[in-house]
């Protein structure tokens, strides 16, 4: 198990030397860039947006029922879902959630090329098939991604905002005065690293995946079965470390 | 000319390639016959480079591929173009783009000279209105003429095809082995063709290999290949009533 670990490292380390090689044109990579950012990251705005909506009201909801010592001051509720949003929601929980979506759509695409012998055939034209399928993917998702931890956390405040107004569990303006308390600009830079990092993970682990695909339609499966577990995994401990590093 | 010496190759403990050595002239088609599972792609893929084969050598012109580097290798392969079995068309892109793909990457052509071409391209193989369909809207026989259309499309010296006509009828099979033929011909390739299509072999097999049990049994052509002693290849032959009726006949 150990030395299978090891060699999936090596191979995963020669493979980015692979992508990382300079572009045979700029002007394809740059066209690529556009049509992968568009299909990575433009179109999981909704989906980011939805669940940060949901996750904000939610958030409020679960703070003040929990908060109902008349010595708290209301205004931390709005402070709890602040801090809650930006140092792990936003940052993790929508990775995680993005690594169901862009990792199996990574690994199904490339996965599906690698069975139909179409990265043989861009092989043997002489193209650097890694690079010119996984570098495009991989920048745009580790580029573009705390665009979308930025607006994640913006809707997540939104949310919350909607939750407040509807329910009026707490003051409107106690809820404003908690988001504006302490702020720490530090952990927005903090969360749009991690977002960028997590993204980076995904994107490349799948590519790997999907380029090493193997055995028909059954090992496109597994490859983005594989993708989205170790993408999973490598989240939270990354996370782990992250956060050790970054803010203590 | 492409240079075979030695080539070895096992997966495990399975010889799949044991000591093949041969060689292949340009302007004719040459072809690698032999069962389902003779290692006729394996071969072919080792012969691209695809593969790494554990001993022996390939050359091209001379050119020892094993012993290139990633640029030289790369450098190489604009020279090469390979017909796969599965036609291996690109799904993201239509009919003319995937024409169009090589010379994106390896000329600096404007995008009215690249289309030029592509059409040319595409009318040398009779799919000249497919242009803008995707390779999903395509018969099994039109992608594989796409596929050639995209192999020849900057003028190649060595073409390779992995069975060219498997899952295709009859008829649509003959034109395609006429069309690698005719093209053979007309660009001076050096083309070598996997198959193990009774129709084609006695069509266009020029310089004809027979691979059995991963060994190189029996080398000649289409007009030596009903005078051989060899059993496996006679079993190879019979198989087909056609080839079976000449055979018994002589």
């Amino acid at each position: 198990m150990i030395r299978k670990f090891l060699e999936n490292t090596g191979r995963y380390a020669l493979f980015l030397k692979t992508v990382f090689r300079k572009p045979e044109k700029w002007a394809i990579f740059w066209k690529q860039f556009v049509t992968e950012t568009d299909k990575l990251i433009l179109s999981s705005i909704l989906l980011v947006a939805v669940i940060s909506v949901f996750i904000g009201g939610v958030l409020v909801i679960q703070t003040a029922s929990n908060m109902q010592n008349p010595l708290l001051d209301r205004m931390y509720v709005g402070y709890m879902v602040r801090e809650s949003l930006v140092l792990e929601f936003c940052s993790t929980m929508v990775a995680l959630i993005l690594a169901g979506k862009m990792g199996s759509n990574i690994a199904s695409e490339l996965g599906s090329m690698r069975i139909t012998e179409q990265i043989d055939a861009m092989e043997m034209m002489g193209v650097n098939s890694a690079g010119y399928l996984a570098l495009p993917k991989i920048l745009a998702a580790t580029l573009f991604s705390p665009f979308l931890m930025l607006l994640s956390f913006v809707l997540g405040i939104a949310g919350g905002w909607i939750v407040v107004n509807l329910t009026s569990i707490i003051p409107l303006a106690k809820y404003i005065a908690g988001l504006k308390y302490c702020f720490n600009g530090f952990y927005i830079f903090y969360s749009c690293f991690k977002m960028s990092l997590f993204c980076f993970l995904i994107s490349s682990i799948s590519a790997f995946n999907g380029y090493n695909a193997k055995g028909g339609s059954l090992g496109v499966g597994y490859s983005g079965t594989k993708s989205i577990v170790t993408s999973c995994i490598l989240i939270l401990m990354f996370d782990l470390i992250v956060t050790q590093v970054m803010l203590y | 000319m492409i240079k075979v010496e030695h080539l070895t190759k096992s997966f495990g403990t399975l010889k799949v390639l044991d000591d093949i050595s041969i060689d292949y002239r340009p302007g004719i088609c040459n072809m690698v016959i032999g069962a389902s599972g003779s290692g006729k792609t394996v071969f072919l893929k080792t012969l691209i480079g695809l593969i790494a084969p554990d001993a022996g050598s390939v050359s091209f012109n001379g050119q020892d591929i094993m012993s290139m580097s990633f640029e030289e290798k790369k450098r190489m392969r604009q020279h090469i173009g390979v017909l796969f079995q599965s036609s291996a068309l690109f799904d993201f892109a239509t009919v003319l783009e995937n024409v169009m793909f090589p010379m994106d990457f390896f000329t600096d052509w404007s995008r009215a000279e690249k289309k030029e071409r592509a059409e040319y391209c595409l009318e040398r193989v009779n799919v000249r209105d497919a242009g803008s369909k995707y390779p999903s809207e395509l018969s099994g026989g039109m992608q594989k003429r796409v596929g050639i259309a995209r192999a020849i499309a900057l003028e190649p010296k060595y073409l390779f095809c992995d069975e060219p006509n498997s899952g295709l009828d009859p008829y649509t099979s003959i034109l395609i082995d006429q069309l690698v033929s005719e093209l053979t011909k007309e660009y001076g390739m050096t083309t070598v063709i996997n198959t193990h299509d009774m129709n084609s072999i006695l069509e266009i097999g020029d310089n004809i290999g027979f691979l059995y049990g991963g060994k190189m049994l029996w080398k000649g052509d289409r007009h030596t290949i009903f005078h051989t002693d060899c059993e496996e290849l006679r079993r190879f032959v019979c198989a087909n009533s056609l080839a079976r009726n000449i055979m018994e006949q002589r």
